[in-house]
């Protein structure tokens, strides 16, 4: 039940700088190194030999993924893949992809080009009827004056207002005679003698001139059917650039293909770029490996390498326990459980893997809490829907539905209704107290389970005085033991005398003394610091195990939800009864099963895991050929 | 925002206020040893800066990383329009990685030089910089900026290097103007309390670029009036459209400073030179933030002052740290962070 994660040890790999690459490949075959570069160790080695290699990785890789966006081209992942690539065929292929990019990239700048024509002549299009009510001969605008210029165009609407301002320096005006979505068709009046002058700077306020055409004055009508052939022009032009650079992608497959193998052996060794260290042809790599896998590694390392290989294993050190990554293994039916665990934080080396503890307490929480033999029925069976597509919700749902069938038949609750089934133990809505009693118990067992867990994983890492005296250590424990006692006298005989006030004093001193200890600050703040965090400390035990009433509450909450779509459907006919029973019923499942499934996480991650897990160690991330896209 | 909020808040302010460097001592920094600056300055702000000689970047990076995180800190309480506001604003520091990027790729500048001038903006950063890094031609890169926040700049970028024969200061101006425009807007969006009091200060900020734009159109690059008007970004406290159109059309750098609105006037009374303007303007759109920060202000107001004035704290110690690792001489140094007065 209290599973750590899976052991492992260090490797230490010294080998030739020619037998490096093929070391990469293989271990990445096997999936079972996590690199890591121990900057302390062989400081002599401080040249990084794959470092050329990995930059060259990259551009390709860059190139590839630049050049297979958006297509439609379906790589084969060949599982044989066994030979080197060498820096030489990295570099041709690098080049060979560059010329092609660079086709590729001017393609489509041109349909980008496009695109903004096409949209401006719709805009036209738009903004045609505006141009024949303009109180203007336009057949004018196609005739230079001689001292009369006149512009017609559009601009951003947002710069209309500084531009008039700015033209009337120059003895300009602007008019808008149609505006529409952030564009303002304009035209521009003055004298050609500051005409240049006026160019320039409607060119920065991005200005663009539209050329009126011969016939516009004439004949509006055919202007929009010029413009509209013009629009399909446009689209006929976009089609033919996308069409030439599908067909470029479809011609340059193979080498697309060729390349994506050489990406997928090259990867391994690239990725070592920060970690192989090397000097004079010896290179020097380090990782950890998991401990059952020691053997096979050997073995296949020295049968792949063509020169000797010298190959250390040891076993972490306390003090290397920030470095090691994590390995967490679960079988199908705690995967899903384990991912609910990462979303808080991946467990340390040290610690205990808590996915077993979490799946168990939170599939009872949410049976205790939402405890319903229908309701648990339904959604069991709602998720064999999800098993095709959502595995690992449906596993969740399908636990957490049975675990709600069993709570039902405990509570006797079938789809809200209490009198049908026989409760096993008791019914929240006839024994309240007992229920909430109940959850109270929960809690504390909870929290103690907890405590116990931060005990060993402090002893775990070393640290024995976090262990032994600090809140979360066995001082802790005892308070909250002490704390439990007392609340029992005070409930059972109404009164606490001087014993429960000695048992939670002594526990708190030497939790008080703890902190002194540790904190490092001038006597004022240090004693602020103690009494703020004891205050705390204090505070959290009681509100942790209240928090818990929330299983509680939740039961009653659902009766009381049942309750209430009875008494609506009450008053409606036979058919309206049924009928708000049944979307009565969906909408529990639906709005409180929801409800519930949160809380039960709330309380998993912030009265559990806060108190004993840190999360924050490293996933086990092996080198592999995988997918480098 | 909570009672709560707002007490942490103000709190929070007056204590990172209280850690900013002042003018007097600034200047007595210039004087010092490299080692012995990043003591003192560690003295007065409690940031500890690392110098490596083999990049020189680093440390104006780690400049730029305490200031960000600090605005982090301090617009984390804010939300809705507030925030929105505070975040635009940030945004300056990425558009200099904008302007960065597309001046080295227009420029062909290799992608290790580019990586070099860019800063790291942590949280704040926007822009997947790895990838526009790649892009191998500027229109490249100007198709994969227009699918982030900063479409719209490149649209003007577009333009001034398709129209206007690559023209590098535009981009600058044109970059900045937007900005500020976007700015004043989210500013306009705020509470009508919060909305003046930011507003004062960003107004002193607003007359500062646009008499600084002004000079340079008008006499560095010999813009026409009309161009160089337009050019300016929207008005501020004190220089308003009337007034900027009217300075558009002088032809001397005294005769403009004459025609400043008085206080402005006295303040650059005399200066002929933009380098030298720039830093009395410069210093008084400080003041301003300064009297911002002042308890009395909205919590907008402070914390904007405290923005801006931090931002200037950070390229004042970046200007003087890369002077002094450059080997400048000290009146040099001086005049860059300080100024002829």
């Amino acid at each position: 039940m209290l599973a750590r994660p899976v052991h492992m040890k260090k490797i230490s790999l010294y080998m030739v700088d020619t037998d490096a690459q093929q070391a990469a490949l293989t271990l990445a075959r096997m999936q079972v190194l996590h690199p890591f570069n121990d900057r302390l160790q062989d400081m002599d080695m401080q040249e990084y030999p794959a470092n050329a290699y990995s930059e060259q990785y990259n551009s390709l890789s860059n190139r590839f993924t630049k050049l297979t966006a958006g297509s439609q081209q379906n790589f084969t992942d060949h599982n044989d893949l066994n030979s080197i690539v060498t820096l030489q065929q990295i570099e041709l292929l690098d080049e060979e992809l560059k010329d092609l990019w660079a086709i590729v990239s001017a393609l489509e700048e041109r349909q980008r080009q496009q695109v903004e024509k096409l949209n401006a002549t719709q805009q036209l299009i738009k903004s045609l009827q505006k141009f024949i009510s303009l109180d203007l001969d336009l057949s004018r605008l196609k005739h230079p004056g001689r001292f009369l210029k006149i512009i017609v165009g559009s601009i951003p609407s947002g710069h209309l207002a500084q531009l008039k301002r700015a033209l009337s320096l120059a003895d300009f005006m602007i008019e808008s005679f149609y505006s529409a979505e952030g564009i303002d068709h304009v035209v521009v009046v003055g004298s050609s003698l500051q005409q240049h002058d006026v160019q320039d700077l409607l060119k920065s306020a991005d200005f663009r001139e539209i050329n009126v055409p011969e016939e516009f004055s004439g004949n509006p009508a055919q202007l929009q059917v010029d413009l509209t052939n013009q629009t399909r022009e446009i689209e006929q032009a976009i089609e033919t650039v996308i069409a030439k650079r599908e067909q470029l992608l479809s011609e340059i497959a193979p080498i697309l293909q060729n390349v994506h193998d050489v990406l997928l052996q090259a990867r391994p060794y690239a990725s070592l770029a920060m970690v192989l260290k090397g000097k004079g042809g010896l290179v020097f790599l380090q990782g950890w490996v998991p401990a059952r896998a020691q053997d096979a590694i050997t073995l296949r390392l020295q049968q792949d390498l063509r020169f000797p290989v010298h190959i250390q294993f040891s076993s972490p050190h306390m003090k290397e326990y920030e470095s090691v990554p994590s390995l967490l293994e679960h079988n199908w039916l705690l995967r899903p459980f384990q991912s609910l665990v990462s979303n808080f934080g991946i467990p340390c080396y040290a610690e205990f893997d808590p996915t077993v503890l979490f799946s168990i307490s939170y599939i009872l929480m949410f049976g205790m809490m939402f405890g319903d033999v229908g309701h648990g029925a339904v959604i069991a069976l709602a998720s064999m829907f999800l098993w095709k597509r959502y595995r690992s919700i449906a596993i969740v749902a399908s636990l957490a539905g049975i675990s709600s069938i069993v709570f039902g038949f405990i509570y006797g609750s079938l789809f809200g209704f209490e009198e049908v089934v026989e409760p096993l133990w008791m019914s929240p809505m006839h024994d309240p107290e007992k229920i909430l009693l109940v959850a109270l118990g929960w809690g504390a067992i909870f929290l103690l389970i907890s405590n116990l867990l931060a005990i060993l994983n402090f002893l775990s890492m070393g640290l024995k005085s976090e262990a032994l005296y600090s809140g979360k250590g066995f001082a802790g424990l005892l308070f909250y033991l002490a704390a439990l006692y007392a609340g029992y006298q005070m409930m059972a005989n109404n009164q606490t005398g001087y014993s429960e006030l000695i048992l939670l004093a002594l526990p708190m001193a030497v939790i008080m003394w703890h902190l002194w200890r540790h904190t490092s600050a001038d006597f004022f703040e240090r004693t602020l610091v103690v009494l703020i965090e004891s205050l705390e400390h204090l505070i959290s035990s009681v509100s942790g195990t209240l928090s818990f009433l929330r299983v509680a509450a939740f039961s009653l909450n659902h009766i009381a939800l049942a309750a209430a779509v009875f008494s609506i459907a009450a008053m409606m006919d036979t058919t309206g009864h049924w009928i708000t029973v049944v979307l009565g019923n969906l909408f529990i499942i639906v709005l409180e099963g929801a409800i519930v499934a949160i809380q039960c996480l709330r309380l998993e991650y912030y009265e559990g895991f806060s108190r004993f897990f840190s999360g924050t160690g490293k996933a086990f991330e092996p080198l592999k050929l995988g997918d480098h896209r | 925002m909570s009672r709560y909020s707002c007490a942490y808040l103000s709190t929070r302010l007056s204590l990172l206020a209280s850690r900013l460097i002042s003018f007097e001592q600034l200047s007595s920094l210039i004087d010092l040893e490299l080692d012995q600056i990043l003591s003192k300055v560690y003295e007065w702000t409690g940031h500890r800066y690392q110098l490596d000689q083999r990049n020189a970047r680093r440390i104006e990076n780690q400049l730029a990383k305490t200031a960000l995180d600090d605005f982090q800190i301090l617009i984390r309480p804010f939300s809705g329009r507030e925030r929105r506001f505070f975040y635009f604003a940030i945004r300056w520091f990425e558009l200099v990685n904008v302007k960065v990027l597309i001046r080295g790729k227009f420029t062909s500048t290799p992608k290790a030089i580019i990586q070099q001038q860019l800063v790291d903006l942590g949280a704040f950063a926007d822009l997947p910089l790895e990838k526009l890094l790649e892009t191998e031609d500027p229109y490249e890169m100007l198709r994969l900026l227009e699918s982030t926040a900063y479409a719209g700049i490149v649209r003007q970028a577009r333009n001034v290097f398709d129209e206007q024969g690559n023209d590098l200061f535009l981009l600058d101006a044109t970059i900045d103007k937007s900005f500020f425009i976007d700015l004043k807007k989210h500013l306009q969006a705020l509470d009508a309390q919060d909305a003046e009091t930011a507003g004062k200060v960003m107004g002193a900020l607003l007359d500062r670029f646009n008499l600084l734009w002004l000079l340079r159109y008008r006499f560095s690059y010999g813009l026409s009036p009309a161009k160089s008007y337009f050019l300016l970004t929207s008005t501020g406290a004190r220089l308003h459209s009337a007034d900027l159109m009217r300075m558009a059309k002088i032809d001397s750098i005294e005769q403009l400073v004459e025609a400043l609105p008085q206080k402005l006037q006295q303040q650059l009374q005399g200066l002929t030179v933009i380098s030298d303007i720039e830093r009395v303007i410069e210093y008084s759109t400080l003041a301003a933030a300064a009297k911002g920060l002042s308890v009395n202000g909205s919590l907008v107001s402070r914390a904007f002052s405290y923005i801006l004035l931090r931002e200037a704290e950070m390229r004042f110690l970046q200007a003087l740290i890369k002077g002094k690792q450059l080997g400048f001489d000290q009146a040099l140094i001086r005049q860059a962070v300080i100024g002829v007065r």
